[in-house]
C-alpha cells in the first residue's frame, strides 16, 4: 500500500533536487553568515552520528557541504552506542575529535551535560522547528535533530497481513518462535529505548518471554530490515520506519505494522562536545540540522521532517495520528545501560 | 617469565616451523675488532633498540601495569581481575574463545595437511590451481568470507539452504552459519593457508630415501605417509595449528558478524564491551593478560611434545625427491582440493559479487535485480569510503616499509652477530608473533592513546600498531634473505675500503631485493585487511577500509558491504598481481 511508482519517485526526486538547490542558495541569516565565515577557517566538521542510517547521513553531509562550500563534513556513522563509545574513548585518551555528537539515546546527553562535557549553543533555526522539538534542553546544551519512528514490519511473502502481529505483546506468542529479528541494545540506542519501554509497560517478564522466541539478534535496529528482505526472518521488531520505507520503495515485499499500543518515538538531539576541535563549524552544523537543510535532505529517504514547512515523508502515518511512546531522557540515562546488562545476561551476547 | 617463554615460542614457531633451520653455527666469540669497525653504526643500533621498545615492549608493559591500577586514582589493586573474571558470562567468553580456537585450528589442519602432502609429494594434477586457491583464501579477509557465508548458509535465506529445500523438499536447513561450528568453519576457511604453507615447506625438505626405506620394509604408500612422512613434519603441523589457534582467539570481525546473531560471546567481543562507557581499559587489560598466559602455555606444551624426538630430515647429504605415484587416488585428492576451493573461495566470492551488483540480494540472479547503485554510493556519494581506501593504502604501505626496514636491520645484526645480545633484538622482533593482535591494540591504546603522546586517532598510531603487529613476518623474510648472502661478498667490498653501511647498500641490498619486496608485499596485504587492532585505534579521519566495512555491516546492508568488499579485493588483487610480476608467482608463500 505504501509502494510508490516510478513516476512518483521521479517527481519526488525532482522536488527534492529543486528544494535542495533553492535551499542551498537561499540567503543566510546573520548568525549563520558569521559562523560560516569562522567555519571556513576551520575547514571541516566531524559528525559522530547514530541517528540517520548510512545513506541519509551521507546525504545530509553532502547537503551541508553544498550549502557551505569550504567546510567539509566528515560523516562518522555507526550505531548510537558505538558512537558514544568512540566519544568515551576520545575522552579517556583526552583527545577531542568529535564536533557534533548525534545519538538516538537521549540518555547520553543527560550524562554528558551532567559531566560538563557539552558546549552551550542555541541555533537561530531552532525556533522554526516543530513545536514539540523547539526546546530539547532548556539550558541549550543540546538541540533536536532527529525524529525516529520504531515499529514493526513483516515480509508479506512469508506472513500475510491478517496473520501479522498487531501489538508489541503479540510477538511473545510461541507462534513467532524463530521468526523474529531485532537489533541489540549494546549497539543501537533505539533498541535500548525500545527494550526499556517494553519493560516499563509490560514488566521485566517481557524480555524473558521475548528471548524464548529466539529472535535473531543483529546490531543496528536497521539490521532486521535486511533479514526480512532476504527472507531470513518474517517479522522485524523495533525497526525504523525510514529504512523500511526506503526498502519498500526499492521493490522489497515489506509492510509496516503500527503496533496498537503505539510506536517508539526517539525525539533525539545533537550536541557539541566542549573539546570540539572545530567549534564554529560545529555551531554552523547545528544551524544546519535545525534548519530546513537537514529535513530536506533526509526526507527523500523517508525520514521524518523536523520542520513544519518541509512535508513529512511519503508512506508513513502523520505524526499526529500515532501514539508516540518513549522513556524520558532522564530515564534513559540510567535505564538503557541497565536494560543492556539484563539483555546480555538473557541473550548471552 | 612471560618474556622467557614467549621467547622460546618465537624461536620454535619462527625457525623450526616456517622451515628454517635453527640457529646456524654456534656464535664465534666477539672480537673487539668487529666492535671497533661498527662505530658509525652505533647510533643506528641504539635507535633500533628504542624502536623495538616503543613498538613491542612498552605497550605490553604498560598493559600489564594498568591491569593492576585503579581507574582514575592509579592505586595498586587486584579489583580489575575480579571484575574481569567475576561473571559467568565473561568466563563463558573465555571458554568459547578457547574452544573456537581449537576447533578452527583442527578444521584447518584437516583441510590443509592432505593438500600440502598432495602438492609437495605426489603426482596429483592441478598443483598450480591448488596454489592459487591457497593464495586466494589467504588474500580474502576473514570478515568478508563471513559475510559471504551468511549469504550462503543463513538457515532460511542462504543459497545452499534455498537450493537444498527446492531439491529435497525438506523444511529444515541443511547448514546453519549461525552456530559454533559454523563460525569455526568460516574462520578455518581463511586460516588453513598457514598450515598449508608450514607443512608444505617442511615436506619439501624430506628426501624420498626415508619413504623408500619404509617401502622396502613392506609398507604401502598410505602406511608410509602415516607412519613416516607425516610424523617427520609433526613440528610444522603443530606450529601451524598453534598459529591458527592464536589468530582465531584474537579475531574480532567474524565473531561480531556471526557470533552476535549466533549468540556466542568470545573474548574479543567481550573486550569491546569493556570499552563501552565508562571506558575500562584497566579491566580490558586484566581480561587480556590470560590470553598471553595461554599463548605462553601453548608454546611450552609444544616444546614438551617435540622434546627429545628427532625430526631431522635435512642431513646435508643430498638425496633425491620423487613424486609418489597415486594412481586413481590422485583424482580423489584433486577432488578434495577442488572442494576446498569451492568452499573457501569460489562460493563466497560468487555470492558476494552477486550481492554487490544486486538491488536486494535475496531476489537472486536476475537482470531486473542488477544495479551499480552500491558501487556508486561508495565511490561517489560516501564521504569516507574514498578516504578509507586511501588510508588503507598508505597506512599499509608505510607500515610495510617501516617493518621491512626495521626487520632488515635487526636481522642483519642478528645473523652477522655484530652485537652482544643481538639475540634479544631478534626476540623482540619476533615477539608480536605470539601476541594476539587485539592484546597488542589494547597495549597501544593504554600506552600511546592518551597523554603524554596523545596519539589517539592519528595515522601514526595505526601505522605503529600495524608495524609492530606484522614485524615478525618482515623479520622472518629478512632473516632468511640475509642468511642466503655469504658475508664474504661484503667483506670483499670492505677490504677494498667500503664502510659497512655502504657495503650493505651496494652489495647486500641488491642481492636480497626481491625477497624483501616479497616480504613487503605480504605485510602490505595483511595490514590492508587488519581489523582487530584497528577497531580500537581508529579516529574519524583514520578509518581504514576494514573498519568502515565493519561499521557498514552493523546495518546488515550486505549489498553495500559486498560492493566495498569487492573494491577491497580488487585493490588487493592488483597488488598481488604487481607482486607476482616483480617477484614471481609464489612470493607470498616462499620461505628461504
Amino acid at each position: 500500500m505504501f509502494l510508490i511508482d516510478r513516476r512518483q519517485m521521479l517527481t519526488l526526486a525532482a522536488w527534492s533536487a529543486a528544494t535542495t538547490k533553492a535551499w542551498a542558495q537561499s540567503p543566510m541569516h546573520p548568525q549563520e553568515r558569521a559562523l560560516y565565515e569562522a567555519a571556513k577557517r576551520e575547514g571541516e566538521v566531524t559528525w559522530y552520528t547514530g541517528q540517520y542510517s548510512a545513506e541519509p547521513s551521507e546525504a545530509a553531509g553532502r547537503a551541508f557541504t553544498a550549502r557551505y562550500p569550504g567546510v567539509r563534513c566528515n560523516v562518522v556513522r555507526t550505531t548510537s552506542q558505538v558512537a558514544f563509545q568512540r566519544l568515551s574513548q576520545d575522552a579517556r585518551a583526552g583527545v577531542g575529535q568529535c564536533d557534533v555528537f548525534s545519538s538516538t539515546n537521549g540518555g547520553h546527553y543527560i550524562q554528558l551535560k551532567r559531566q560538563n562535557r557539552l558546549m552551550q549553543f542555541r541555533p537561530v533555526n531552532a525556533d522554526g522547528l516543530l513545536p514539540i522539538l523547539r526546546v530539547s534542553d532548556p539550558d541549550n546544551y543540546f538541540q533536536s535533530s532527529f525524529i525516529g519512528i520504531y515499529l514493526m514490519a513483516h515480509n508479506t511473502r512469508l506472513v500475510s497481513e491478517t496473520e501479522a502481529p498487531k501489538s508489541w505483546t503479540d510477538i511473545l506468542d510461541a507462534r513467532w518462535k524463530d521468526k523474529l529479528a531485532v537489533g541489540h541494545p549494546g549497539f543501537s540506542g533505539a533498541i535500548g529505548l525500545w527494550a526499556l519501554q517494553m519493560r516499563r509497560m509490560f514488566g521485566p517478564d517481557y524480555l524473558v518471554r521475548f528471548e524464548r522466541n529466539k529472535p535473531q539478534v543483529g546490531r543496528s535496529s536497521i539490521d532486521p530490515v535486511t533479514m526480512m528482505t532476504a527472507g531470513e526472518r518474517a517479522v522485524g521488531v523495533a525497526v525504523p520506519s525510514a529504512t523500511t520505507l526506503t526498502s519498500i520503495s526499492r521493490g522489497n515485499p515489506l509492510r509496516l505494522i503500527y503496533p496498537t499500543e503505539g510506536v517508539i518515538a526517539a525525539l533525539s538531539p545533537s550536541a557539541i562536545p566542549n573539546n570540539a576541535p572545530h567549534p564554529n563549524a560545529a555551531k554552523l552544523f547545528m544551524e544546519f540540522t535545525t534548519g530546513p537543510g537537514l529535513s530536506t535532505a533526509v526526507r527523500t529517504l523517508f525520514n521524518e521532517s523536523l520542520r513544519p514547512e518541509v512535508p513529512p515523508p511519503d508512506g508513513s502515518r502523520p505524526l499526529d495520528q500515532v501514539t508516540m511512546l518513549a522513556p524520558s531522557m532522564e530515564e534513559a540515562e540510567r535505564g538503557v545501560p541497565e536494560v543492556r546488562e539484563v539483555w546480555r545476561e538473557l541473550f548471552g551476547v | 617469565m612471560c618474556r622467557r617463554s614467549a621467547r622460546s615460542g618465537a624461536n620454535s614457531l619462527a625457525f623450526e616451523d616456517i622451515g628454517m633451520s635453527q640457529g646456524g653455527a654456534a656464535a664465534p666469540a666477539l672480537r673487539p675488532s668487529r666492535f671497533r669497525l661498527l662505530e658509525p653504526a652505533m647510533l643506528l643500533w641504539v635507535a633500533l633498540i628504542a624502536a623495538l621498545l616503543v613498538l613491542v615492549a612498552a605497550p605490553l608493559v604498560k598493559m600489564l601495569l594498568i591491569s593492576f591500577e585503579m581507574q582514575e586514582t592509579g592505586e595498586f589493586t587486584f579489583q580489575n581481575y575480579l571484575t574481569a573474571y567475576g561473571r559467568a558470562r565473561y568466563l563463558d567468553a573465555l571458554r568459547n574463545s578457547l574452544l573456537l580456537g581449537l576447533l578452527s585450528a583442527t578444521i584447518s589442519t584437516v583441510i590443509a595437511v592432505p593438500m600440502a602432502w598432495a602438492v609437495s609429494r605426489t603426482d596429483m594434477p592441478g598443483k598450480g590451481f591448488t596454489w592459487a586457491v591457497v593464495l586466494a583464501a589467504f588474500v580474502m579477509p576473514p570478515y568478508l568470507g563471513a559475510i559471504g557465508w551468511i549469504l550462503l548458509a543463513g538457515p532460511n535465506s542462504g543459497w545452499i539452504n534455498v537450493v537444498w529445500r527446492a531439491v529435497t523438499g525438506a523444511t529444515e536447513p541443511l547448514v546453519n552459519i549461525y552456530t559454533f561450528t559454523g563460525m569455526a568453519f568460516v574462520i578455518a576457511m581463511h586460516s588453513f593457508p598457514l598450515v598449508f604453507i608450514f607443512v608444505k615447506s617442511a615436506l619439501d625438505l624430506i628426501s624420498s630415501e626415508m619413504e623408500d626405506a619404509a617401502n622396502i620394509l613392506g609398507a604401502g604408500t598410505w602406511v608410509t605417509m602415516r607412519k613416516v612422512t607425516l610424523p617427520l613434519v609433526w613440528p610444522s603441523i603443530l606450529g601451524g595449528f598453534i598459529l591458527i589457534f592464536l589468530e582465531t582467539i584474537a579475531l574480532f570481525g567474524t565473531p561480531a558478524i556471526i557470533g552476535i546473531p549466533a549468540r556466542i560471546n568470545v573474548v574479543t567481543t567481550q573486550l569491546w564491551q569493556f570499552f563501552e562507557d565508562p571506558v575500562r581499559v584497566e579491566v580490558a587489560a586484566a581480561f587480556a593478560i590470560p590470553l598471553l598466559l595461554i599463548t605462553i602455555a601453548l608454546i611450552a606444551v609444544q616444546k614438551l611434545m617435540l622434546n627429545r624426538k628427532g625430526f631431522v630430515s635435512q642431513t646435508g647429504k643430498g638425496g633425491e625427491r620423487r613424486e609418489v605415484k597415486l594412481g586413481p587416488w590422485r583424482w580423489v585428492l584433486l577432488g578434495w582440493c577442488v572442494s576446498v576451493a569451492l568452499l573457501s573461495v569460489g562460493k563466497p566470492l560468487i555470492v558476494l559479487l552477486q550481492a554487490s551488483f544486486a538491488k536486494a540480494w535475496g531476489r537472486g540472479f536476475s537482470l531486473d535485480n542488477l544495479t551499480l547503485r552500491n558501487y556508486r554510493f561508495l565511490l561517489f556519494e560516501h564521504d569516507q569510503a574514498p578516504q578509507a581506501v586511501w588510508n588503507t593504502l598508505w597506512f599499509s604501505a608505510a607500515s610495510a616499509t617501516m617493518a621491512i626496514i626495521l626487520a632488515l636491520l635487526v636481522a642483519y645484526i642478528v645473523v652477522r652477530k655484530l652485537m652482544r645480545f643481538a639475540g634479544a633484538l631478534g626476540f623482540l622482533a619476533m615477539a608480536p608473533f605470539v601476541i594476539p593482535g587485539i592484546v597488542l591494540a589494547i597495549g597501544f591504546y593504554a600506552a600511546y592513546a592518551g597523554p603524554p603522546m596523545s596519539l589517539y586517532g592519528s595515522a601514526l598510531l595505526l601505522i605503529l600498531a600495524f608495524t609492530a603487529r606484522f614485524l615478525p613476518i618482515a623479520y622472518a623474510s629478512s632473516q632468511a634473505a640475509i642468511r642466503a648472502v655469504h658475508p664474504e661478498m661484503e667483506e670483499a667490498a670492505r677490504i677494498l675500503g667500503s664502510g659497512r653501511l655502504h657495503a650493505i647498500r651496494k652489495i647486500t641490498a641488491p642481492l636480497i631485493k626481491s625477497s624483501l619486496l616479497g616480504g613487503w608485499l605480504v605485510v602490505f596485504i595483511v595490514a590492508s585487511r587488519e581489523l582487530s587492532a584497528a577497531i580500537f585505534l581508529v579516529g574519524p579521519r583514520t578509518r581504514t577500509m576494514s573498519v568502515l566495512l565493519y561499521d557498514l555491516t552493523e546495518q546488515g546492508n550486505f549489498e553495500v558491504v559486498s560492493a566495498f568488499g569487492g573494491i577491497l579485493l580488487f585493490i588487493t588483487m592488483v597488488i598481488v598481481g604487481i607482486g607476482m610480476k616483480l617477484v614471481g608467482r609464489d612470493f607470498m608463500l616462499r620461505r628461504e
